[in-house]
């Protein structure tokens, strides 16, 4: 059995998801809008959680992705193997600006994590090309 | 008392059996579910012949790679029926929220439709090798990919944030969390069957302990284990006929999250508006409120589950369980306190996944609790977090 430690997990995107992944390449965030009420929906799925509709013609549209640190927590030991190397890692949990339905979690790049600090979306970049939406303080 | 529900208090809790609680059984866990179940029903005063009625979740709580066998990682329902050798009316599993609530439904339904005359309803816990929640997984897939890339993966981180936003909107400390896993482990230590039988955690101990998913240790998480409870029920026309004092239902209700969130993002304010709102349902269908409950045992799977349940059942304030407990709420050595985890909850027994709740509320109401007997006609059983899970009121009084 190696030693090494697997690769982090890529993201699979499917077809409700491949624009939000197409998005976080660019090093856009882009989140999916129900074309009935407008509001977000994340994860998007087939049914709007908001109004209810059965067809919601989701569309993605790019936020600033700014938002407050709502609570965080720091990893000392993963269960999942591939991140084993990168503890202590921090995740943050970020109430998004602009999207009051949406609360997002990611990586703290660097920090240290506090209630209410103002937080800005990055992007970890995965060896296969696809990136993962993560977050770094306004004020550092 | 009356309450809407329309079977409240017609069916009762009439036997049980439980194993010891080990790290792991010398046999396959479905060998030690037919030997428990014919101690139960043999407690209850019945031949395996009477049981005809037979309802369980035989969910492996776990997010690690392990497989679901039905007998050696899990029992189902079924498995059990036809290893006991019953050729049951009925026998169902129950998949949804609050694993123990459920099966509780599942049985009153029977029982009270005459689909089934006595019910065997179990839950069987199995630790499988490895780490419990570990996974080799290098792709995410469907709903993980919203959260597995970025490292939250698995209870700990889960547990873990929610746990820190408490701690962080309303002043509480490491400290206090510990108070609640000092309290499970000082009554666990005191039973014979728990896994923690004669150990109990010191604080010191707990603070000591090295941070898993910061605030959380592994002492805030119920240790895996294998164990297997069963139950025994019947209508309370028949209940009266068999040896033990009858524990009735007297109502129950579960619940489900109202937001649409991440994967395992739990923040608090969800987990209370979801369990504020199945609390009043239970409330309402039992016909009772928070203070006629003489003992409720709340869930502990994760430590600061006691301080919410606390909150959504109305026995603190929003925000004020925390102070509630360090200044001594919970302690059930004093009088005059809600002893919530008098029975040792799963941070006292190990992870039984509701069983400790529930047992505690049978054995003190049947008056069955040998030296540990306390004076109680009510009492609750909370299962899960607040707003995955449910609870179940239970009355030591017919009608």
């Amino acid at each position: 059995m190696t030693d090494a430690a697997p690769a982090r997990p890529a993201p699979v995107p499917d077809d409700g998801s491949q624009p939000y992944w197409d998005a976080t390449a660019r090093g856009e965030l882009a989140l999916a809008r129900c074309s009935a009420c407008q509001r977000f929906v994340h994860p998007p799925g087939p049914v709007c959680p908001h109004c209810g509709t059965t067809e919601p013609a989701l569309a993605f549209a790019v936020v600033p992705g700014t938002g407050r640190i709502c609570s965080w927590t720091v990893v000392h030991q993963s269960s999942l193997r591939a991140f084993e190397a990168d503890v202590p890692f921090t995740l943050v949990d970020v109430q998004l600006d602009g999207a009051a339905e949406v609360r997002l979690i990611g990586r703290l790049l660097d920090g240290p994590a506090a209630l209410d600090a103002a937080v800005t979306v990055a992007f970890e970049p995965l060896p296969d090309g696809s990136a993962v939406p993560a977050f770094s303080l306004v004020d550092p | 008392m009356s309450g809407s529900f329309p079977a409240r208090n017609q069916v009762a809790i009439v036997g049980f059996g439980q194993s010891p609680v080990v790290a792991s059984f010398d046999r396959p866990l479905g060998a030690v579910a037919v030997d428990v179940a014919r101690a139960a029903i043999a407690d209850a005063g019945l031949q395996v012949g009477d049981v005809d009625g037979f309802a369980a979740s035989s969910l492996l709580p776990t997010a690690g790679d392990h497989q679901a066998v039905d007998g050696v990682s899990t029992v189902s329902a079924n498995w059990l029926a036809e290893h006991l050798g019953v050729d049951a009316a009925f026998a169902t599993g129950y998949q949804g929220y609050g694993q123990l609530p459920g099966s509780v439904a599942l049985a009153v339904n029977a029982l009270t439709s005459g689909a089934a005359r006595y019910v065997v309803l179990h839950r069987a816990l199995h630790n499988p090798p490895g780490r419990y929640h570990g996974s080799g997984r290098t792709e995410a897939a469907g709903a993980a990919q919203w959260t597995m890339p970025q490292g939250f993966f698995g209870p700990l981180p889960m547990i873990g944030l929610a746990t820190n936003e408490y701690l962080q909107r309303y002043g509480a400390t490491r400290e206090d969390l510990g108070r609640i896993v000092v309290e499970a482990r000082k009554n666990g230590a005191r039973l014979p069957w728990s896994f923690w039988h004669e150990r109990p955690l010191s604080l010191e101990a707990y603070l000591d302990a090295p941070l898993i998913a910061e605030p959380i240790c592994r002492f805030d998480c119920d240790r895996p284990v294998d164990g297997v409870a069963v139950f025994v029920l019947t209508t309370a026309e028949r209940a009266v006929d068999l040896p033990h004092r009858p524990v009735y239902v007297s109502g129950y209700a579960t619940g489900q999250p109202q937001r649409h969130r991440l994967p395992l993002h739990w923040p608090v304010d969800d987990v209370r508006a979801a369990g504020t709102a199945m609390a009043t349902r239970l409330w309402e269908r039992a016909g009772l409120g928070p203070g006629d409950v003489d003992l409720p045992q709340l869930y502990d799977g994760f430590s600061m589950f006691v301080w919410l349940w606390l909150e959504v059942l109305g026995l603190c304030p929003p925000g004020e369980a925390h102070r509630f407990v360090t200044d001594g709420g919970i302690d059930s050595d004093r009088p005059g306190t809600l002893p919530v985890l008098s029975g040792g909850g799963a941070l006292g027994n190990g992870r039984m996944h509701g069983v400790p709740q529930m047992l505690e509320c049978y054995l003190q109401l049947s008056g069955r609790a040998g030296a540990r007997q306390r004076e109680a006609t009510v009492a609750l059983a909370a299962h899960a977090s607040p707003h995955y899970g449910g609870a179940v009121v239970y009355s030591a009084i017919p009608g």
